[in-house]
């Protein structure tokens, strides 16, 4: 059976690493004590898990491969950088042996290599996206239907983009800005965040740069989070009381309902016409209200299969655009892949 | 080959030696016994073997053998260490009975298989961490025979992936039906706990607990062996995905 895609990813916790640990051991072995899981876990070479079979709407049928690069959950930090960069390139040369035709960059493995695509292992008729626009795409659906459900105008938002000179950050920025009536901009680089206001400026936008977030005008009232926060309550302290927040970081680290802010998961899709896990370690790594969800850097990858679309959609960082996402967007909804639906229904508070 | 295993507490060491002593002295026991095993289980093949090259390859490396447990011993007497081996301890014992039967079923394949992928997987990542933190001259022994070890591999790889070549589908279950004696022997010697401290090969107390004081542990003699051992079956061609799901379902 060829193999149309590869999705590399990695657990963002211990209880995560240990379930699909369990789900590898099967039903006949116990599980392996938990203490002993950061011990065993490291160890693991870059390699497939699982197989996937992925369906459209349309009739069509792509099948693909899991691969986690094991990245250890305590070691998602810059200081492992090489380590996990090796772990990534690993997977991604994994990928392009077992004839993967397009490779999706899941979670961290996104952000590590965004900028580095070119220096992955390529082999011929092998592909690489870090699968951004459709988690910009669903980024930004995710806050259409929260304004909506709440009654809210979206051009009398001010909207707060934490992160924003990511990849993520500043497509969602190119996206959102422009309808909004004023964006505040944060991130840790000053020269990138002056240099995207700038460009949102030259685009008519109302947009100021807030360097700081323990010093925000506290007028914030939709908040767009494309890194993972080290002070969640820093951000919750500084934003407009019930502001709706969109909890798009790696990992996810803000609480629903934190002070009184209405915090969603973004960034999540669901495939309409289903999909199987062989072995189905999707139970338990997705344990959302609703089947078949993913994140949207991993249904790129799917959706550009289904579509035979086999192209570096997303690569570099900094150039997702508006009119890309609303490609990537399109060709997703074709094959029904949409907005998972408890991104908005069952997350809030 | 080398796993840790026990000593007996009581056992008389120089006292210049220090505590780590017996913990040494466990290292270069397990060292020996396991180069025994090999020299047992080359010469073994020999026997089997139809063509002159193939005879004189496993002569030559039980001879290869024979001095790297030579070799280990000596680390052991230049520090006054008496370096005991016994093949006949229970995991060893295990290991060689699983090796026998493929001579009695005259199958090189599953011979090379337990010899090169197997048990030398667990010699040369577990050589290559103990080199990083024996001291003196006995961690340049155990680099240069993980070396030596790791070189002599080619030769059976080549072997291996031709057989496999010819059919991937009964060589993989071969290779499992393997997997599931020797490796679950191999994950039970290197278990963190060895409550009953039954390995046989010393009379007393399990050194494992003793290894973070020379910086290890047997969980990265367990990982990095178990590394070793999937690399090594990914060089094969064996499918990741399910070389992975045997390896997860070792005891621990």
């Amino acid at each position: 059976m060829p193999t149309d895609f590869a999705l590399i990813g990695h657990q963002e916790s211990w209880r995560a690493a240990s379930d699909v640990l369990a789900v590898l051991r099967g039903p006949d072995h116990p599980p392996i004590p938990d203490e002993e899981v950061p011990e065993i876990l490291p160890w693991i070479p870059p390699r497939a898990v699982c197989h996937i079979e992925v369906r459209s709407v349309l009739g069509a049928t792509a099948h693909g491969l899991y691969i986690d690069s094991f990245i250890p959950p305590d070691r998602l930090d810059s200081c492992f950088l090489r380590e996990n960069l090796g772990r990534v390139r690993e997977a991604a040369a994994y990928a392009s042996m077992e004839g993967a035709k397009i490779v999706s960059l899941g979670g961290f493995s996104s952000i590590l290599i965004e900028g580095n695509l070119d220096r992955l292992f390529e082999r011929t008729g092998t592909v690489f996206t870090t699968g951004n626009s459709l988690t910009v795409a669903l980024i930004v659906q995710g806050m259409e239907k929260m304004c909506a459900s709440q009654g809210r105008d979206l051009r009398l938002a001010t909207l707060l983009i934490v992160g924003a000179t990511g990849d993520v950050g500043s497509g969602a920025a190119r996206c959102l800005a422009p309808r909004v009536k004023r964006v505040l901009l944060h991130a840790r680089n000053p020269e990138r965040l002056y240099k995207l206001a700038a460009e949102l400026r030259l685009e008519g936008v109302i947009a100021d740069v807030a360097p700081d977030l323990g010093h925000l005008p506290a007028c914030a009232d939709m908040v767009i989070c494309a890194a993972s926060l080290a002070s969640p309550s820093l951000l919750l302290d500084g934003i407009a009381p019930g502001a709706i927040v969109c909890d798009a970081g790696y990992p996810k680290n803000l609480s629903p309902g934190s002070r009184g802010a209405r915090v969603f998961s973004g960034g999540l899709g669901q495939v309409t016409a289903g999909m199987t896990f062989e072995p189905d370690i999707h139970r338990v790594l997705y344990h959302q209200p609703v089947p078949d969800v993913l994140h949207g850097c991993l249904l790129e990858g799917i959706a550009l299969a289904l579509e035979g679309r086999f192209e570096p959609f997303s690569q570099g960082r900094g150039l997702i655009t508006a009119q890309r996402v609303q490609e990537i967007e399109t060709i997703a909804a074709r094959h029904g892949i949409h907005l998972a639906p408890s991104t908005c229904e069952k997350a809030i508070n | 080959m080398e796993l840790v295993s026990c000593v007996h507490p009581s056992s008389t060491m120089p006292a210049s030696l220090g505590v780590n002593a017996l913990l040494w002295q466990d290292v270069l026991s397990q060292a020996v016994t396991g180069e025994m095993i090999a020299v047992l289980n080359y010469s073994s093949l020999a026997e089997i073997c139809t063509g002159q090259e193939e005879v004189a390859d496993a002569l030559e490396h039980a001879d290869s053998e024979r001095g790297h447990a030579a070799a280990f011993a000596a680390e052991g007497a230049k520090r006054g260490i008496d370096v005991p081996s016994n093949v006949g301890a229970k995991y060893w014992k295990r290991l060689r009975a699983a090796f026998l039967r493929q001579i009695e079923a005259r199958d090189f394949i599953g011979c090379l298989i337990i010899q090169e992928v197997m048990l030398e997987s667990f010699a040369v990542a577990s050589y290559k961490r103990i080199a990083q933190v024996a001291p003196g001259t006995m961690g340049t022994t155990f680099a240069s025979i993980a070396i030596e070890e790791e070189d002599h591999i080619d030769h059976a790889m080549s072997i291996l992936r031709a057989e496999r070549a010819l059919d991937p589908q009964r060589f993989d279950e071969k290779v499992y039906a393997l997997h599931l004696e020797v490796m679950t022997t191999l994950a039970q010697m290197l278990a963190r706990d060895d409550k009953d401290c039954n390995c046989e090969l010393c009379p007393g107390g399990c050194v494992k607990p003793m290894l973070p004081n020379v910086g290890l542990t047997s969980s990265e003699l367990r990982g990095a062996s178990l590394q070793h051992y999937l690399r090594t079956l990914d060089a094969l061609g064996l499918p990741g995905e399910m070389t992975l799901a045997w390896v997860a379902q070792l005891p621990v």
